[in-house]
């Protein structure tokens, strides 16, 4: 039994119009996504911007409403309406932007303590107690308890996020690009203490990520989405070594290299692999741009391929 | 050029944000000198009043006494007498204390309403809010003084409370506006929807979570509120249609003079009472004004 | 386009009806009835109790609603008792009077406005602007009526340059030259002093609205482009900010009612708020009905034209 498996998902949002705002179509933000995780790994969903893997992530949370389709987490399926389990305590979230996502008017205290308020009857002290744990948990010194959001730095509000979404001690956490509103000498000090909390605690991740450099950092599986659709998935192995779609391709083929010796080549395959994806676009993709269905290729790698001619 | 300058202002300000909440309220009245007058005039005002009414009867004050009719100002009457040989004086105090009382009365039942309603129009959104909103369009576009007045007029047992219900009815709609329009933005924000994730319910969200977001705006609105509802209040006692015969207001003063001999020819009847609407409503309105700009950081002077 | 004013037409008619409905309530709870006024009071209560079933007085609330409503249609606002006479008929001179008071009102509203918006948000932070702003400060503050007062005060009686009553002196030809100027002379007064107290909303929303647009990055563009400083404020920034001024006229009717009321009072001047004034007072209850429900409408009917207006000018506003 998969720890999380999501089948053929689906979320649309509705367009309004006409005379009376009635429905008059929808937006296919995702369009049948399917993807398991295993317990303790890291799985990243990659896209660029409104290619649907925030709203996947929102959707496994339940802040999207899920049109169609089946979330099963340790074989209970999720986003029922009226279910007297909510196994939502087991998945956190994290959020892309350090700065809205907490309450400008709350202290750090009420912020961390917020879920546990919600699930666990502690006193006052019990309460101040395990925010304290929280806090150097995550590397915050406790004096910061007092302290109200706008007197941290950009990371600083991050690793608060992040000890508000392991207070109740979850199984699942979906990152929400959580590194990419922070500097970049600030990032991998948070992806690396991300990594460390994993090991710690044995959470799962969900990575949401548009930076590729990023996900062969963290994960060990990832998925490739473009407009609502997977268009490959597969092991780190997979993706890197031998991508299959030509979207793939175009994505691996633009991460930097730091080596300058390496440049000229560089660019020449880069070209050679724009010059591929432009002639077969229209292979890859049917006639509306999306992606066909995914036909495995091994046992772990996925690949949307060509299904005409 | 002019813009120039607007432009260097404002990096200032952005640069001056994070210190938030009150202490930037406090230091923006503290530097727009009118506004600190205004402050101390209000509290000045306020003190006097309602100190001073401790003392007074108000019974002894609107009893008519037919020996000193129109009496100007002197050394019996401080301001004089009106056409009852009541003290205008007596009659000043207890009525801005009256004005005072139910503007702040006023202000806070419509505070509470309108603020609950659209925080609710605004954070569940949709077809709610769409509802929600018809019926304050409605209420908007009601001939708003006129309804107030048949009411006033056809209720009975007509009291002070029934006034202050009444005028409550047809005030809440501004407020529940505004509130709503921010509650829609705030609820958007990551904070709500990690609230959402963390399980907390969503009238703990509205509550604990967005309300204190809108503290600033609420402030704001209900001190200006608060001005307004004043000057309603004694235009309504004014036409006669405010507070019953036996509870003096500002108002009340001013309708005197709709009798020409008074407005022509007994000042002190009714210009006291027109400075002191004019005076409280300068004021509260300065202060709110300052709250203002000081919750908006472009408007901020320093 | 035409799809937002039908929709925004869809919501007016509910509208009207619930005001309908609320003022039917309204006067459902006024103590007496048509007839109270009527009837002598020696007629045998057994002969009243007929004539009331003969008016429909005693079936049930909606079917006097659709009565009332079927006679407010055509034009049957029912009978005035204090005046014995129809209420339309009483109404239709006030209404004239009111109607002019109104537009003398809006026209010196504009009038204000304009000249003192554009100086103001043109030169902000000049000593002109803050003059400007210093008077709306102040007008905001100051309530119409004991504004209305002190005019009625100086100008009519201690320096006696305008009439203290009425709305026209007595005895003259209906028509003449002298009629028209004696009319003009009644409303000038209570008309200046209303729109010199409302207008400060407008001042404000110009002001504020050509700083914001003076600022916008195409405004910025036009005078890199070399265009001069007048050119730049009559054909972009001006024609940005007044258009939608000319549309609140519409919003500024609800704002009107509420201000004839206290100034047709207070300066005697025969109009729909005057009326309104003396038929609660006399408990002329049919009189009050017709009033609100005629201002009730003529506000509803104001906002649906400065909406439509609005979405011609500003596009932003159809897509809500």
């Amino acid at each position: 039994m998969a720890f999380l498996k999501v089948e053929d998902l689906k979320v649309h949002f509705p367009i309004k119009g006409g005379l009376f705002n009635r429905t008059i179509g929808a937006i296919k933000a995702v369009d049948g996504v399917s993807f398991e995780i295993e317990q303790g790994k890291t799985y990243g969903l990659v896209g660029e911007s409104g290619s649907g893997k925030t709203t996947t992530g929102r959707a496994i949370v339940g802040l999207n409403e899920i049109t169609e389709g089946k979330i099963t987490y340790e074989g209970e399926e999720l986003n029922i309406k009226g279910k007297a389990i909510d196994p939502r305590r087991d998945i956190q979230m994290i959020f892309q932007d350090p700065y809205s996502s907490l309450n400008p008017k709350k202290r750090v205290l009420d912020i961390v303590a917020e879920p546990l308020r919600n699930y666990e009857k502690l006193s006052r002290k019990e309460e101040r107690q395990r925010v304290h744990e929280l806090l150097e948990q995550v590397g915050l010194s406790p004096e910061s308890i007092l302290k109200y959001p706008h007197e941290f730095s950009g990371g600083q509000r991050q690793r608060i996020g992040v000890a508000r979404a392991i207070a109740l001690k979850p199984k699942l956490i979906i990152a929400d690009e959580p590194v990419s509103a922070l500097d970049v000498s600030v990032q991998a000090q948070v992806l690396n203490f991300m990594q460390d909390i994993q090991k710690e605690l044995n959470l799962t991740y969900l990575f949401i990520s548009h930076d590729l450099g990023i996900v062969k950092h963290m994960c060990d599986e990832i998925g490739i989405m473009y407009k609502g659709r997977y268009v490959e998935s597969g092991t780190k192995q997979d993706i890197f070594n031998s991508p299959q779609h030509i979207y793939t391709k175009r994505l691996v083929a633009a991460i930097p290299d730091i080596d300058p010796k390496k440049r000229e080549e560089k660019k020449q395959f880069r070209q050679e692999v724009q010059t591929e994806y432009e002639q077969s676009y229209n292979d890859y993709f049917d006639n509306e741009g999306l992606a066909y269905g995914l036909q495995s290729v091994s046992d772990t790698h996925l690949v949307a391929l060509p299904e005409k001619g | 050029m002019e813009s120039k300058e607007i432009k260097l202002d404002d990096t200032q300000h952005v640069a001056t944000k994070s210190p938030s909440g009150f202490s930037i309220i406090w230091r923006e009245i503290v530097r727009d000198k009118i506004a600190l007058v205004s402050l101390i005039l209000l509290v000045l005002i306020t003190s006097f009043v309602y100190g001073i009414s401790l003392f007074l009867n108000q019974d002894e004050i609107v009893t008519v006494d037919l020996f000193a009719i129109h009496e100007p100002p002197g050394e019996d009457f401080l301001l004089g007498t009106d056409y009852g040989g009541r003290d205008i004086f007596g009659q000043l105090i207890i009525g801005t204390r009256n004005s005072l009382s139910i503007g702040i009365l006023v202000t806070l039942m419509t505070g509470v309403i309108g603020v609950l309603y659209g925080l609710v129009s605004g954070y569940f959104g949709g077809t709610i809010d769409n509802i929600m909103m018809r019926i304050v369009d409605f209420f908007l576009i009601l001939p708003f003084l006129m309804i107030v007045i048949v009411f006033v007029a056809i209720v009975p047992k007509y009291s002070v409370l029934s006034f202050s219900l009444i005028m409550t009815a047809f005030l809440w709609m501004g407020i529940a506006r505004l509130i709503r329009s921010k509650a829609l933005q705030e609820k958007e924000l990551d904070y709500a929807q990690a609230s959402k994730t963390l399980g907390s319910s969503n009238l703990k969200i509205m509550l604990t979570q967005v309300l204190p977001n809108l503290s600033s705006l609420i402030i704001v609105t209900m001190t200006l509120n608060l001005a307004a509802n004043i000057g309603l209040e004694s235009g309504l006692s004014f036409l006669g249609f405010g507070f019953p015969e036996s509870t003096p207001s500002l108002g009340t003063l001013l309708s005197y003079a709709r009798n020409p001999q008074t407005l022509e020819y007994r000042w002190w009847i009714w210009v006291p009472a027109a400075v002191l609407i004019l005076v409280l409503m300068l004021s509260v309105n300065n202060v709110g004004q300052a709250l203002k700009r000081a919750t908006d950081a472009r408007q901020r002077r320093g | 386009m035409w799809k937002f004013i039908v929709r925004r037409l869809f919501i007016t008619l509910p509208q009207v009806i619930l005001l309908s409905v609320l003022i039917f309530l309204m006067a459902q709870m006024m103590p007496g009835d048509a007839l109270s006024g009527l009837i002598d009071p020696n007629i045998d209560p057994a002969a009243i109790e007929q004539q009331r079933e003969n008016l429909g007085l005693n079936n049930p609330w909606y079917v006097q609603y659709t009565d009332w409503i079927t006679g407010a249609l055509q034009g049957d606002l029912g009978q005035s008792f204090r005046y014995k006479m129809p209420v339309t008929e009483l109404v239709e001179q006030r209404l004239i009077n009111t109607f002019w008071l109104s537009v003398a009102t809006l026209l010196i509203t504009y009038i204000i406005a304009i000249p003192l918006g554009i100086t103001s948000g043109r030169y902000n932070d000049s000593w002109a602007d803050q003059m400007i702003t210093g008077y709306t400060y102040i007008g905001f503050a100051t309530p119409l009526f004991i504004f209305a007062l002190v005019m009625l005060w100086v100008f009519g009686y201690q320096l006696g340059w305008f009439p203290t009553g009425g709305s026209v002196a007595p005895g003259l030809e209906p028509g003449s030259f002298d009629y028209v100027l004696s009319k003009l002379q009644h409303l000038l007064l209570p008309a200046i002093s209303m729109a010199l107290i409302t207008t400060v909303n407008t001042v404000q929303y110009l002001r504020s609205e050509i700083i914001d647009t003076k600022q916008k990055d195409f405004i910025i563009t036009a005078r890199a482009k070399g265009a001069s400083e007048s050119r730049v404020y009559n054909r972009h920034i001006l024609r940005n900010s007044l258009l939608p001024i000319a549309a609140f006229f519409g919003f500024e009717i609800t704002g009107l009612i509420g201000g004839t009321v206290f100034v047709e009072n207070i300066f005697g001047y025969p109009g729909m708020g005057d009326l309104f004034i003396q038929s609660i007072l006399l408990r002329d209850y049919s009189v009050v009905t017709a009033v609100v429900l005629l201002f009730g409408i003529a506000s509803i009917l104001g906002a649906l034209i400065s909406d439509i207006i609005l979405s011609l000018v500003d596009p932003r506003i159809r897509i809500k």
